[in-house]
């Protein structure tokens, strides 16, 4: 396997290396060991970590989604080696984007992010810089806190991260990026659409001292329904 | 006294003012009263004098705390002005912590920075307690742009400068750290007293044990949930029923993986923002553990790093009375009768024309 140092990439989590396998560029994704972390604690964190992830693009890859396809995974090690995606961040691209494209793109996510919660799975981390668009399509990164859940609380969780990404970079793009995004996974999501529509009103409400009318207005609509 | 240059951008208006600021701060346990003075682009801590409410069983009891609060004011503000050597005349402005904290408890302070306000006939000076956490941070440190982690009994965020305003990447969904380790010791029978000799409970009881075991670790975004590591780690003291050494596992486990969990959010902050530097508030903030997980973190990511010294950590006046300079600085005074406390005072609600 060929290496090329100088495109190192280091994450919070990993150290992200580019390089060849088998004749097809890859990305190689190392967790790093920490020494604030206690010892026993880190080997268990990097193994669950890797493994987790591995599993996950794999069911997904085989499902047809446009995820990174897994290659290779070293859980002693924590290496994980997947197929390299051309593309631009969204987070860049949408800086500058035709509402045309806007939509497709939103759609695409929604579509994407309905068919993953269908298989029980969630990302955990789903902003606009875990989704790079490619020639070839949008497609979902990065799936180190991805997990399995038949809690829809996780599916919402997803959407209301995206919808932070977007709020924090591009304030004016959100109504329309949502509208579409929403319209796909209304059609796509086999669970109930109105219930996941309310949790989000209900996560927003969340975190400390948040003004206690909203908070109220939402219980109320809970239990007084 | 030592001169602290402000690091922070002032208004021209400033050049050669001398300002004395009386803060008061009583969002919480503690009751506390800072003098300070400003000349030539430097602050002079003048006096920090606090009180603090120490409940003899369970937690703060919100009307204990401002009876404790109210009966010491008189004393702790003569202290303050004595130590300082000024008088009520001296003073330019009070500024008062209006929120976030327990309602009797900001009542105490408000009420006495209204009543010195209109009898003295002096400006008063509204202040966020969070925002006063931080500025004193960025005062000690000379930060001008960190990424500032926030950890105390009431708060737990992990914030970024953005656009004149204070951006919370990351909190806590439902309990803050502080409140997890009080409500934790409390449970299992060590605490109160939470902190002796500046060490919490949790350190005490950590030491009795090297070993560690897995509890939940939850993280969704940049945001942290600790409630469940909390009934977990209950569960577990309750199973393991007394024993010294299996106690020390517990609460060795729980301090750990909840300082990861923070830790990790950090580093995600940091990875995300490229910051350089990395400032480290709130009354947490003098736990060694975390302080030396942070170090290790910065130092990993070649960013400066800054633990606020313990005596301006935790509550105090001086942090009120230096974030009400800045405000008054710019001209943010409020009449006393349209003074109001508001115990949900987000810090992200606001523009700060420093920032």
């Amino acid at each position: 396997m060929a290496l090329s140092s100088e495109s190192n990439l280091w994450g919070a989590e990993a150290v992200i290396y580019i390089g060849e396998f088998l004749g097809r560029k890859v990305v190689i994704k190392k967790r790093r060991s920490k020494q604030y972390r206690h010892p026993v604690y880190d080997t268990i964190f990097i193994q669950a970590r890797t493994r987790n992830e591995a599993k996950i693009l794999a069911e997904l890859y085989a499902a047809g989604l446009k995820v990174p396809a897994p290659l290779l995974v070293d859980v002693e090690k924590g290496a994980l080696v997947m197929e390299y995606i051309e593309g631009e961040r969204l987070s860049e691209k949408l800086a500058d984007i035709e509402a045309r494209e806007l939509v497709e793109i939103a759609w695409d996510i929604g579509r994407q992010s309905a068919l993953m919660h269908n298989r029980k799975i969630y990302h955990g981390d789903l902003t606009i810089a875990n989704i790079i668009y490619s020639g070839r399509g949008v497609y979902i990164i990065d799936f180190g806190l991805a997990g399995y859940s038949t809690d829809i609380e996780e599916h919402a969780i997803d959407i209301h991260l995206l919808q932070k990404s977007i709020y924090s970079l591009y304030p004016h793009l959100l109504k329309p990026f949502m509208e579409s995004y929403f319209k796909a996974y209304r059609e796509y999501y086999s669970g109930s659409f109105d219930e996941i529509m309310y949790k989000l009103r209900e996560i927003s409400t969340r975190g400390r001292y948040i003004d206690r009318e909203l908070r109220r207005s939402v219980m109320r609509e809970r239990y007084v329904g | 006294m030592q001169k602290i240059h402000v690091p922070v951008k002032l208004p021209e208006s400033v050049e050669g003012k001398e300002v004395t600021v009386l803060g008061i701060e009583s969002t919480s346990h503690t009751l506390g009263v800072g003098v300070l003075r400003f000349s030539r682009g430097s602050v002079e801590i003048l006096a920090n004098i606090s009180s603090q409410y120490k409940p003899e069983k369970g937690g703060i009891h919100p009307r204990e705390a401002s009876q404790h609060h109210m009966k010491n004011a008189p004393t702790v503000l003569r202290e303050a002005l004595g130590k300082a050597g000024v008088s009520m005349r001296d003073i330019n402005t009070v500024a008062v912590a209006v929120g976030p904290g327990i309602g009797p408890c900001l009542r105490v302070g408000a009420t006495i920075a209204r009543f010195l306000s209109k009898y003295f006939n002096i400006p008063l000076t509204p202040v966020n307690h969070a925002v006063a956490h931080i500025e004193i941070g960025k005062l000690f440190s000379g930060f001008n742009d960190p990424v500032i982690v926030y950890v105390s009994g009431g708060n737990t965020m992990v914030l970024v400068q953005k656009n004149s305003q204070y951006r919370v990447m990351g909190e806590t969904l439902d309990i803050p750290l502080g409140n997890l380790f009080d409500t934790f010791t409390r449970e299992i029978g060590i605490a109160p007293p939470y902190v002796v000799d500046g060490k919490h409970a949790i350190d005490v009881c950590a030491e009795w044990s090297q070993e560690f075991q897995p509890l939940p670790y939850t993280i969704k975004g940049n945001d942290l949930s600790f409630s469940g590591l909390l009934t977990a780690a209950l569960k577990l003291a309750k199973e393991a029923n007394g024993g010294k050494e299996s106690l020390g596992r517990i609460c060795n486990s729980l301090r750990e993986t909840a300082f990861n969990m923070l830790i990790e959010v950090s580093e995600r902050v940091l990875a995300l923002t490229n910051k350089k530097q990395l400032l480290l508030v709130g009354g947490v903030a003098s736990n060694k553990v975390l302080r030396w997980k942070m170090e290790t973190l910065t130092s990993i990511y070649n960013v400066k790093y800054y633990g606020t010294p313990p005596d301006v950590a935790g509550d105090n006046g001086v942090m009120i009375a230096y974030t009400g300079l800045l405000l008054y600085l710019y001209g943010r005074t409020s009449k006393p009768e349209e003074t109001h406390v508001k115990q949900r005072y987000r810090i992200d609600e606001e523009a700060y024309p420093w920032l």
